[in-house]
C-alpha cells in the first residue's frame, strides 16, 4: 500500500532522514524512536507537507513524492497530525464534517460515518455543537481522530495519539486501533511503546534519522535494545 | 454573559435614542448618514471577506474599487452604455484582474511573514493610482446621468434617494456572502482555510485555489461597488486610498470573521459623520470623529479581553 524508498530529508544543512525505506501493507505499523528522530519528518515527506530531497514515496503503486497534500488527502491517507490542526472556531460536528465533506469517495458516506465516529466516541456526540477550541486537550486528540475517520482512509497515520491522553483513554484508544486494524491500514508513531506494541503488527525503530531496527511486535518487546531504551525494564 | 446581554441592550437602547432625537431634529442626518454607511459597508465587506475571512491583508483594496470605477468609466464611453449595465462587464474584468494579481503576486507571499504582504499590496496600490494616472491622467471624472438626480419629499423634508443604492448594495453584499460562507462547499472551505490553513490541507481542500477564488470574488465585488461610486461620485486616481483605511479600520472593530458587525460600525459611522457634516464649517471634523471612534472601539474591545 504504502512503499518509502532510499528517502532523505533536510532543514537546511541538517539531515534529518537518511535512506529511509519502510512498506506498510493491509496492516498496522508503529513507528518508534526518541525526540527528534525524524518521526515527524517521516510522515510530512508522506503527506505531502515537507518536501523530500531524494527517494521516492509511492501509495497503491502511485508515485506521491511531489504530490500536494490536499490530493494525497484525496488519494486515502488521513493523517492526525502531532497538533491536532483542528478547526478551533467550528464546533465538534462541522469539524468531523470537514473531514469527509471535500474527499470523494467520503463524502456520500457524510451521515453513516459520522455515526460511526459518535459511537466510537460518545463524548464527541454529547458535544458535537460546543467549538472545537472549548475543548480539553483529550477531546481535541479524539476530535482529531475522528476527522481523520470521516474521511474513509485507506491509510490512517497518526502522529503520538497519545499525547495529552489520561492513561485509561491511552489503552482504550489503542483498542479502537485495533479493532479498526480490519478495514483501514495504520501507521503509528509513539512513545508510549508498551501500549502501541499491543496494537501494531510491525514496527520500525527510528534513530538519528536512520531505521535501526524493523521487527514483528513481538520480536520488537522481546529484543533487548527495545526492552532497554524503550520499554524501561 | 449577563452583562454582556445588559451592555448590549444598553448600546442599543442609546442607539435608538440617538435615532429618535436626530429624528425630530436633524431627519436629513439620518438619512444621508444612511446613505454614507450603506457606501462604507459595501466597501468594507469585500475587505472583510479577504481580511477576516481567509486572512490576506490587501492595503491595494481602495484602489481597486477606483479601477474598477474607472473600467465602468472606460467601458459606457466607450460604447455608449449605461454605467449600471457596464456593471457586469466590470464584474468580469475585475475577476480576471483579480486571478492575475493573486497569481503573479498575492500567492507568493502568503506562506512568508505578515509585513510582506503589507508590503506588497503597497506597492501594488501605488501602482495601480500612477498607472491610472499616466492613461486617464489626474483630472477628476464625473458622469451627469438623470436618475442620479432622483429625490423624494417628506413633509417638508427634501432629500435624494439615488444613493439608498449603496444601502441596497451592502444589505445584498451582506446576505450573499453569509449564504456563501455558510452553505456553499466553497465557502465552508474558505472558513476553514481562514481558521487553519494546514488542517484545510489536510482535509483536502485545495488551499491555494480557495485564495484565489475568494480573492477575486473580492476583486469582483469591488468591481460592483466601484461601478455604483462612479454613477454618484466624481473619481481621480487617488480616489480610493482613503476607503482603504475606513475598510480596514471597520474590518477590525468588527472583529476577524465577523461580517453583521460591518453594517452596525458603517451605521454609526456614518451617520456621526454626516452629523458633523451638518454644522456649516466643520465639515473638516469628520475623518477626525470616524478614526477616533474606530480607536475608542478597539480600545475598549482590547480591555474588555483583558478583563475576561
Ligand atoms: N521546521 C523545522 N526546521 C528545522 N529543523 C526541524 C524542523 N522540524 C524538525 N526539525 C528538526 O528535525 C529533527 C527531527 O524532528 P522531528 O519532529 O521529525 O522528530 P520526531 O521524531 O517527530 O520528535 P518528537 O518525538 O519530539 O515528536 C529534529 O532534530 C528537529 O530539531
Ligand atoms: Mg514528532
Amino acid at each position: 500500500m504504502l512503499e518509502i524508498r532510499d528517502l532523505n530529508s533536510h532543514y537546511g544543512k541538517l539531515h534529518v532522514l537518511r535512506d529511509i525505506n519502510l512498506q506498510i501493507g493491509n496492516e498496522s505499523v508503529g513507528l518508534f524512536g526518541p525526540n527528534g528522530s525524524g518521526k515527524t519528518t517521516l510522515i510530512n515527506a508522506v503527506m505531502g507537507l515537507w518536501k523530500p530531497t531524494s527517494g521516492s514515496i509511492n501509495f497503491n503503486e502511485e508515485d506521491i513524492t511531489n504530490i500536494d497534500t490536499y490530493n494525497i488527502a484525496r488519494k486515502g491517507i488521513a493523517l492526525v497530525p502531532q497538533e491536532r490542526e483542528l478547526f478551533p472556531g467550528m464546533n465538534v460536528q462541522e469539524n468531523l464534517e470537514s473531514g469527509a465533506a471535500y474527499i470523494p469517495h467520503a463524502k456520500d458516506e457524510l451521515e453513516s460515518s459520522l455515526e460511526n465516529v459518535y459511537s466510537i466516541f460518545p463524548i464527541l456526540k454529547e458535544r458535537s455543537k460546543q467549538l472545537a477550541v472549548t475543548l480539553s486537550g483529550g477531546q481535541q486528540r479524539m476530535l482529531a481522530v475522528g476527522r481523520a475517520l470521516m474521511a474513509k482512509p485507506k491509510l490512517l497515520i497518526l502522529d503520538e495519539p497519545s499525547l495529552g491522553l489520561q492513561p485509561s483513554l491511552v489503552s482504550e484508544l489503542f483498542e479502537k486501533l485495533a479493532e479498526m486494524k480490519e478495514t483501514v491500514s495504520i501507521l503509528v508513531t509513539e512513545q508510549n511503546v508498551r501500549e502501541s506494541l499491543k496494537a501494531v503488527d510491525r514496527g520500525y525503530v527510528l534513530e538519528n534519522g536512520s531505521v535501526a531496527l524493523e521487527d514483528s511486535a513481538e520480536g520488537l518487546s522481546t529484543n533487548p535494545h527495545v526492552i532497554k531504551s524503550y520499554l524501561g525494564l | 454573559m449577563k452583562t454582556s446581554k445588559n451592555l448590549q441592550l444598553t448600546i442599543v437602547g442609546i442607539a435608538a435614542a440617538i435615532g429618535i432625537l436626530l429624528i425630530l431634529w436633524k431627519p436629513s442626518v439620518l438619512i444621508y448618514g444612511l446613505q454614507g454607511a450603506g457606501l462604507y459597508a459595501a466597501v468594507a465587506l469585500p475587505m472583510a471577506l479577504i481580511l477576516g475571512i481567509v486572512g490576506i491583508i490587501n492595503l491595494a483594496h481602495g484602489e481597486f474599487m477606483m479601477l474598477g470605477a474607472y473600467l465602468a468609466y472606460w467601458f459606457s464611453t466607450q460604447f455608449g452604455i449605461d454605467p449600471l449595465l457596464a456593471m457586469i462587464p466590470v464584474l468580469i474584468s475585475m475577476g480576471i484582474v483579480g486571478v492575475i494579481t493573486y497569481k503573479t503576486t498575492i500567492h507568493r507571499v502568503l506562506g512568508a511573514p505578515e509585513l510582506n504582504q503589507l508590503i506588497l499590496t503597497f506597492g501594488i496600490a501605488m501602482v495601480l493610482s500612477q498607472v491610472v494616472n499616466l492613461i486617464a491622467t489626474s483630472q477628476p471624472r464625473k458622469l451627469s446621468l438623470d436618475y442620479v438626480t432622483a429625490s423624494a419629499k417628506v413633509g417638508e423634508l427634501s432629500f435624494g434617494t439615488y444613493d439608498f443604492i449603496f444601502v441596497a448594495a451592502a444589505v445584498l453584499f451582506l446576505a450573499g456572502l453569509l449564504f456563501f460562507l455558510r452553505r456553499t462547499k466553497l465557502g465552508k472551505a474558505a472558513v476553514a482555510v481562514g481558521q487553519n490553513p494546514k488542517g484545510a490541507r489536510l482535509v483536502g481542500i485545495n488551499v491555494d485555489r480557495t485564495y484565489l477564488i475568494i480573492f477575486s470574488i473580492a476583486l469582483g465585488l469591488l468591481g460592483i461597488i466601484g461601478t455604483l461610486f462612479l454613477t454618484s461620485h466624481s473619481i481621480f486616481p487617488l480616489v480610493g486610498g482613503s476607503y482603504t483605511m475606513k475598510s480596514f479600520c471597520l474590518v477590525a472593530m468588527a472583529g476577524i470573521g465577523q461580517l453583521k458587525p460591518i453594517l452596525w460600525g458603517s451605521l454609526a459611522l456614518g451617520v456621526s459623520e454626516s452629523f458633523i457634516m451638518s454644522f456649516q464649517g466643520y465639515g473638516g471634523w469628520a475623518d477626525i470623529v470616524f478614526f477616533a471612534i474606530i480607536v475608542i472601539v478597539i480600545i475598549s474591545r482590547a480591555y474588555k479581553r483583558t478583563e475576561s
